[in-house]
Parts: C-alpha cells; structure tokens; sequence
C-alpha cells in the first residue's frame, strides 16, 4: 500500500494515470449508455433490440459496432476541406472529455479540482458547437452545410440559457466549484433542486438542445437532411461523433445532477462511506437523468427551427433570468 | 466548393450593412431520400431555409403500364395493375376489372362483391395504417411506426391467408374473385371459397385494429409539438384543390364531403352505414386526423359486411377465354390515396385497345410546385408527408 | 350487340337504348349546354366536342354546370391496323381522339369530354388557364402521343428522360418484345415447360358462353 501511495504520488505517475483513467471512461460510457438506449427504445416500441451479439442480452452489440466503425474505410469526400474535416470530430470529442474532469465523484474523488469548476466546464463544451460548425461546413455538400448552420443557431441560442440556469445553484452554494457545491449541499441538507426546480428544468431542456438530441434535432434531422453535418462522415470519424453524443449526455447529466440533485451524496449516508458508495451514488442519478433523456428522445417529435430558436429566446432565457433574480433576492434577504 | 470563394470575396468586398445579402441555393431533395416515399425528386431553390421555387421531377419508377396493357389479356393486367399502389394493393384490381364486367354485361354474385368489399377496406386500413406510421416519423416521432406496423402486420397476416399475397393479391377474375385452391385437375373441382376461420378471424383483428388506432390517437394526436409542426400548415383550400384534381382524403380534409363509395357503384357500399370524416381548415394536421377517422369507418363496414356477408358462388360463369366487347367505359374508385379509375377501351379482343389509368397521387402531387411556395424546408417534408403518396401510383 | 326482340330488352344491361338509362337527362343537359354531341357509353356520359371550341366548351362545363373537379385528361390513338388480336368489327377512322374527365364534387356526376384531332400534327389548345391541374396530363400527353398544346406554360417530357426520342403510346410505336415473340394467340395461361399439367388449348368462344 505504502509503495502504490508514494508512486501515486509522483505528479508524471498520477497525471498519465489519470489520463489513462478518462480515456478509458469514454468508451465505456459511451458503450453502455449506446446499450442502455438500444434496449429502453426497443422496450417502448415493442420490440427486442440487441439480442444476439452477447449471450440473448446483446451486450457485445456495442463492441462489435466499435470494431466495425473502426476497421471501414476512411472516405474524405473530394469536394471537402481535408484538414478541418479531420479535426472536427476530435474537437466535439475533447471539449466532451474535458467536462469529466472536474466532476466529482466522491469526497475528494475528483480528478482536477478547480476552483472555477463549472464555468471552465461550460466553456469547453462550447467548443463542441465549433466543432459541430466546422464539420458542416467542411464536408462539401449542401445537407451538411445546412445541418451545420442549424446546429450552430441552435447551439449558440441555447447556451445562453444552460449557463444562466446554472447561475442560481452557484448563488446559493457561494462558490463555482463543483465539489464545493456538493459540500454546500450537503452542509444545507437538503439538494439544490428544491429551491431550484426552475433551473433545473432548464438546464435540462438547454442540456437536450445542446446534445442535438430530438426534440431539438434538427441539425441532424434525419428524415430530412439525411443526416446533416454528420452525413460525409463515415468510419471512426463518425465513431467519435458517435461516442461523443452519448459521452456528453453522460457529462451534461453528470453535471445537473452535481449542481441540483445533491452530487455523491444521499441523506443519510455517513462521510466515511461516501468515499466508497459516491462514486455509486452518482452514477446512479446520473442514469436516471440519461433515462429521462433516451425516453424523451423516443416519445417526441422534433421542433421545427423558428420554434426551436424562439422557445430559447422568448421563453428559457427570460424564465432563467427571473430564475436569477428571485434567488438573489432570496439569498440577500432570507 | 463554390461557396468559398464567393463567401470570402464577398466578406472582403462589401462593408457591414443591416441587409444581410444571402445567395440562393439549389438543394436537391431525393430520389433517394429517407422522406420522399420513392424516388420523388424535388428540385428546390432555397434562400437560407425558405424554398421558393420547387418543382418535382418524376418517372424514375415510370414502368409504361398503359402501353403494357394493351399487349396483355385481362387477367395478366391484374397482376400488372395491383403493383400500382402497392401500399393498397387490392384496391387497384376492383375498378379495373369492374370496366372489363362492365362491357362484358356480366353480373357478379353477390358473395364475391362483399369479398371483394371487405379486401378492398382492409386495402385501405392497410394503406392508413403506414400513413399512421411513416408520418410522425418524418416528423421525427420514431416510436407510432412500430406501432402502427404491427397492426398493420395482422392485416397483412390476413389477405395473405386469402389471397396468398400480402401486398400484390391478384385475387380478382373477370366475374369474381378466385381463392388460392389452384386450378390443377384435382383441386378444381372442389368448391372453392374462402379458407375455413378467415371471416372470424378477420373479426377479431378488426377489434385489435380499432384499439390500436385508439392508441395511435392517444399519443401523436395532441401532441404539443405534433401540433406545432402540423396545424396551419399546408392549408389547401377547396377550389385549388379540385382544379388541379386533388382527391380523397387530402381534398376530404378542406372540408369537402365527397366519397366516391357513396356515389359510384362499383361495389355494394350503398348497403352498409358509415360516416364520411371531414377536416376543417385543409392543414396537415387534418389530412393527419381524416385518415385516423377512416381507419375507424372502415372497421365498421368491415364488420358490417363480415356479419352479413351472403353465400353464394365466388365467380360467374365465364368462358376460359374472355373477349371483351367494343366499347368504352370509364369507372373510378375511391382508393386510399384518392380517386383511381380506368378508362378502359376495347375492341372485342383477349385485351384492352387503350387503357387509360388515372392514379390519385400523380393528381395529388401536381400540387406540390403550388403549395410549397414560400415554405421552409422543414414543412416542405411535413406537407409532403400529408399528401401520401406513393410513387408507383405517380408514375405508373 | 345488336338489339334482339323487345322481351329481351329490359333483361340486358341497357347498353344503346338511350330511353331506359338513367343518366340520359343529364347526358342531354350537358350537350345542350356546351353545344356537342353527347352519347352514354356504359354507363359513362360522353360528349363530343368539335377542336376548335374545346376550351370554351370545358370553360362552360366548369362555370355553368359545377363540374369544376379536373379528373384526367388523355389521348386514345385509333388506328385501323392492330398489332395483337383480331381487327375491328367495323370501320375505324385514323384519328387521335382527345379525353377530358371532369367532375363535380357534390352528387358525383362525371363527364367525359371527347375531341378528335388529326393525325399529322395534331394540336389543340391547352386547358391550363382552364383547370390548373391540366399542366401536367397535357404534358404527359405531349410526351406519349406527340400531342401539342399550344399555350401550355412548359411542354417538356415528363416521365421519359429529355434525350427520349419517340411517343411511345402511338400504335405505330413498337413494344419492342413482341417484335421476338409472337402474341401467344389462343392459350389464355401457357403452362410450366415440360409439365404435364397443361389447360386444353380452346378455340375461340366455346359452348359455355353464357347469356349475359
């Protein structure tokens, strides 16, 4: 034990295998919560969904779609932009990454506790709409460009209301960092979204806007655009923008339930034990967001664009404007 | 790419105006497109999302059926003429052999014409129910489709048990209709009628089929955002409808209360009781709720004619070969997707001299270059979907 | 058929004793109407037109009598020589012969329209000013028949591809296959190759021709 701490302790030594840890979480993550959508859209359409690849549960179905993304062959259409192309899905994969690292899963199991927690959060993953830009524009065909600037308004008009959602959950806890807005909850007793159910609901719609998911998925737009900006992309290009949809809906989820939903911790649970069941804890109400969103995706349509644009702009943002303002006021007066 | 060069000299050039110069743009929708039902092309020239000239393209699926017919005799033409609308096929049959009775002067019994009756709505359920399907699919609703297709699977189930053929039935024969027993030398004397169980049967799946459509209702017809995307657009109003020949549901949905089951006589409607669903305001949403409504009507007049179907012989007598009398006939139905009929002309041969037919989705997509004026490249999918239509019923 | 004793008149369908059918009267009224010549085929209203005042007669037909539901518009390409079958009983004119379906969209009443054109260039007016929804059967018309309207906004093909030499609905155009092979005549199903389970051939109508 003493050995594994003092190398552990060596920077270089704890900084790779940190690396290593969150490179390794993506597939992961990316593969069960692909599975996990697989099996819930089939229970609600009344059908089996993976049932071959693995045993009768189909678990291997994901590993067999990662091999097969990865051994096709890497087609860059003629008419397009070879080097932005290229970059584009590794820029939505990273600023995807980038949020898993200051998410807390335990007391102290974090694996860079910043101080400015979630604004750097909500910083990177604004990258992402660059990203989702570049893939659009560059790929040489109009489908894609119009997916592109879809997605661009989209995004950028739902920013707004995803980072002023979470303004009033910093309000109240004092401080932007993520496991300081665990502690604040647990010290209060009670989670954040009791007082905060409107920023909750919020970043939750923002978060699904965000994520290009349906009701919001008109860049993507399948019955319309093909498959908009990601039409050209084929093999394990698309497998990043693949792995990043699903790797995001686990950040973005990952972060509401940090900063409304009480993060690692349970009423209930002593400290000593938190350090173990944390982690456990957290991704359990995580899934349960992730749930929340795989089922909305299977149950709704998809807004059109000029109503997708003014429920950001005349509803989400007004509302998380007052959201602001009545939580200031809370906290000054009360 | 084009757009480069040109955006980027532009940037260079022009100064920062309010007027944000846009440039026009042709997109291309299809023929392989997951919404165009087939090989639909549209040629659209949009201004950012907003297409102002669409003008469509067909003939990718023309087969030359009318020059086909007149080289075939009658009973090979029904197998031709069910590939038409293959979504409904049965439907396509009844018009076109009714004109070939019609000129003969034969009467069919009364058992075949209900046979021919129960298949033709069960055609329609068939037709409504992938309507059901594909539409809130192409408004992005994934889950209806499943829904919707397995009931459809039990219809299907059922005319292939009769017919032996889920989409292409070639059940009808000049006098009648003819069950699958086979005509070798040893089946064909045996009394052939419907196989044993397929009125109960169909009786039960009826049931099912009203349950689901129930169903159906419950989840997509309220809807928020099915509303959003579907009310107030693509309103037709009546008189264009009717001058560019619109017909069946889609002109049912302006508001018009005309059926063509209840006005012509190509097959014993006038005995049975149901309604005709009529829409409001000619918008997506009511050609959307027309075609639920009938789906309910024509379970009632499938159960209706299931409980008092007559016995009798399925065919009349006929010789083995059929010659058509000259003459001219027109006789028209109402399909599925609208009006179809046969404008059949003979001159006393094993086949037709000229046979015309008129397909309700090529009137019913004429339209498209006037109703997609000025609409956002979103609805031109949502309005699209709306008219159901099938290519092979476009380009015959 | 020709009309046998009056016992057996009323049995038949009615199919040119014009006092018994029911659509007579209207068939009449329209007549009268757009000035032609109406007859009751089969129970379809037909009225012939003269070339010239087609369009004027449709206008009428679509303002005065409420049959303002554009149905079909299409061509029929009478020629005296066939290809496949026996030839006509009678005499047949060379002619192209215009149709026109129109409709109301209350009580359901359908009338065919008729005109005869010539055919070396033939040419009539088009409907499109008339009825919108013309556009496209006269251009499909153009297309199989070589039948032009002048006046119509855009006469190009419509389902044949725009290097498509030919009109293929004409009589005169040949469906290439039955150039190989010989129309199979007589057999109304030709059996399996080598099967013994082969139908009688049976020459023309036999003794179970019914009475209609």
């Amino acid at each position: 034990m003493n050995f594994l701490t003092e190398l552990f302790s060596n920077f270089w030594v704890s900084l790779t295998g940190k690396l290593l840890l969150v490179a390794l979480m993506i597939p992961l993550i990316g593969m069960v919560i692909g599975y996990a959508e697989m099996k819930l859209s089939a229970k609600m359409q009344a059908r089996v969904g993976p049932y071959f690849a693995g045993g009768r549960w189909g678990w291997a179905q994901l590993i067999a779609d990662g091999v097969k993304f990865f051994q096709k062959e890497d087609l860059v259409p003629d008419e397009a932009d070879r080097p932005v192309f290229k970059i584009a899905p590794v820029l939505v994969l990273v600023s995807t990454v980038a949020i898993l690292v200051i998410i807390p899963f335990g007391p102290g199991l974090i694996f860079r506790d910043l101080e400015v927690g979630i604004f750097f959060a909500l910083a990177i993953s604004s990258l992402s709409t660059v990203g989702v830009l570049m893939a659009g524009w560059s790929s040489g065909n109009k489908y894609s460009l119009m997916g592109g600037l879809r997605a661009a308004g989209q995004l950028i008009a739902y920013e707004l209301p995803l980072v002023l959602a979470v303004i009033g959950s910093v309000m109240l806890a004092g401080t932007m960092s993520m496991s300081g807005i665990v502690e604040a909850q647990i010290s209060a007793g009670y989670p954040f979204v009791i007082l905060q159910f409107i920023g909750f609901g919020i970043f939750m719609i923002a978060a699904l806007a965000e994520l290009s998911r349906i009701p919001f998925d008109m860049p993507i737009a399948e019955s319309e655009l093909v498959m908009g900006y990601l039409t050209e992309y084929s093999g394990f290009r698309f497998l990043f923008f693949f792995l990043a949809e699903f790797a995001n809906m686990f950040s973005l989820s990952a972060i509401a339930v940090t900063l409304f939903l009480g993060g690692y911790w349970l009423p209930g649970i002593p400290e000593d034990v938190l350090a173990y069941a944390g982690p456990v804890i957290l991704l359990g109400k995580t899934f349960l967001l992730v749930f929340t969103m795989i089922w909305f995706r299977w149950t709704f349509p998809r807004f059109r664009e000029d109503q997708l644009q003014s429920l950001a702009w005349k509803w989400l943002i007004p509302l998380s404007l007052a959201n602001i303002i009545i939580t200031g006021a809370f906290k000054v007066y009360l | 790419m084009v757009l480069d060069q040109d955006l980027v000299r532009h940037l260079s050039e022009s100064s920062v105006s309010v007027e944000l110069q846009t440039e026009e743009m042709t997109l291309n929708i299809g023929p392989q497109h997951p919404s165009t039902h087939g090989v639909l092309r549209l040629v659209a020239r949009v201004d950012g999302e907003r297409a102002f000239d669409v003008q469509p393209v067909i003939g990718y699926m023309h087969r030359g059926y009318e020059k086909l017919s007149e080289v075939r005799t009658y009973p090979q033409i029904t197998t031709l003429v069910n590939r038409i609308d293959w979504v409904a096929g049965y439907a396509n049959e009844v018009p076109f052999i009714v004109a070939a009775e019609k000129l003969l002067g034969i009467e069919v019994p009364e058992r075949a014409q209900f046979i021919r009756l129960i298949l033709s709505e069960m055609a329609r359920i068939s037709s409504h129910l992938i309507f059901m399907a594909s539409y809130p699919l192409e408004l992005g609703a994934a889950t209806p489709l499943f829904f919707a297709l397995r009931e459809r699977e039990r219809v299907l189930d059922l005319l292939e048990g009769v017919t032996g053929g889920r989409f292409h039935p070639n059940f009808n024969r000049i006098g009648g209709v003819k069950p699958a027993y086979g005509s070798g030398s040893s089946t064909r004397k045996v009394i052939q009628d419907l196989p044993a169980g397929f009125l109960a049967e169909t009786r039960d799946a009826m049931d099912k089929v009203m349950a689901a459509v129930d169903e159906l209702e419950q989840l997509v017809a309220d809807n928020e955002i099915i509303l959003a995307r579907t009310k107030g657009i693509g309103i037709l109003p009546t008189e264009v409808a009717a001058s560019y020949g619109v017909s069946g549901p889609n002109l049912r949905a302006s508001g018009v209360k005309f059926d063509l089951r209840k006005v012509e006589d190509y097959l014993p409607y006038h005995l049975f009781d149901f309604e005709i669903p009529v829409g409001e305001n000619g918008d997506c949403w009511d050609r959307w709720h027309v075609r639920l409504l009938e789906i309910r009507q024509s379970v009632r007049i499938v159960q209706q004619a299931i409980d008092s179907i007559p016995s009798g012989p399925l065919q009349a007598k006929v010789p083995k070969i059929i010659k058509v009398p000259q003459g001219e006939t027109y006789v028209r139905a109402e399909n599925p997707k609208g009006e179809m009929g046969y404008y059949l002309v003979s001159n006393g041969n094993q086949g037709p001299y000229r046979l015309k037919i008129r397909s309700a989705s090529f009137s019913n997509i004429s339209i498209l270059p006037w109703i997609l004026e000025g609409v956002l490249v979103p609805d031109i999918i949502a309005i699209m979907g709306s008219l159901d239509f099938v290519l092979g019923d476009v380009d015959r | 058929m020709t009309s046998s004793p009056s016992e057996t008149e009323t049995a038949t369908e009615a199919v040119e004793a014009p006092t018994v059918h029911p659509l007579q009267e209207y068939a009449d009224q329209v007549a009268a109407v757009v000035e032609g010549t109406a007859t009751i085929t089969f129970d379809t209203v037909k009225v012939e037109v003269p070339a010239e005042r087609w369009v004027s007669a449709l206008t009428t037909a679509r303002d005065d009598l409420g049959l303002f539901f554009f149905s079909w518009l299409s061509a029929v390409d009478w020629a005296s020589e066939v290809e496949v079958g026996d030839p006509f009983p009678g005499e047949v004119e060379d002619r192209f012969e215009v149709l026109a379906t129109l409709s109301d969209i209350s009580e359901g009443r359908r009338v065919t329209f008729s005109t005869t054109l010539s055919k070396d260039s033939p040419s009539i007016a088009s409907l499109v000013e008339v009825f919108a929804g013309a556009n496209w059967h006269e251009r499909e018309a153009y297309e199989m028949f070589g039948i032009d309207f002048p006046g119509h906004p855009n006469l190009a093909h419509l389902y044949l591809p725009d290097s498509f030499q030919g009109n293929p609905l004409r009589k005169s155009y040949p469906l290439l296959s039955r150039e190989v092979k010989p129309w199979p005549g007589t057999v109304d199903v030709e059996g399996m190759p080598g099967s013994g389970d082969e139908e009688e051939p049976v020459d023309g109508p036999s003794e179970e021709n019914p009475e209609a």
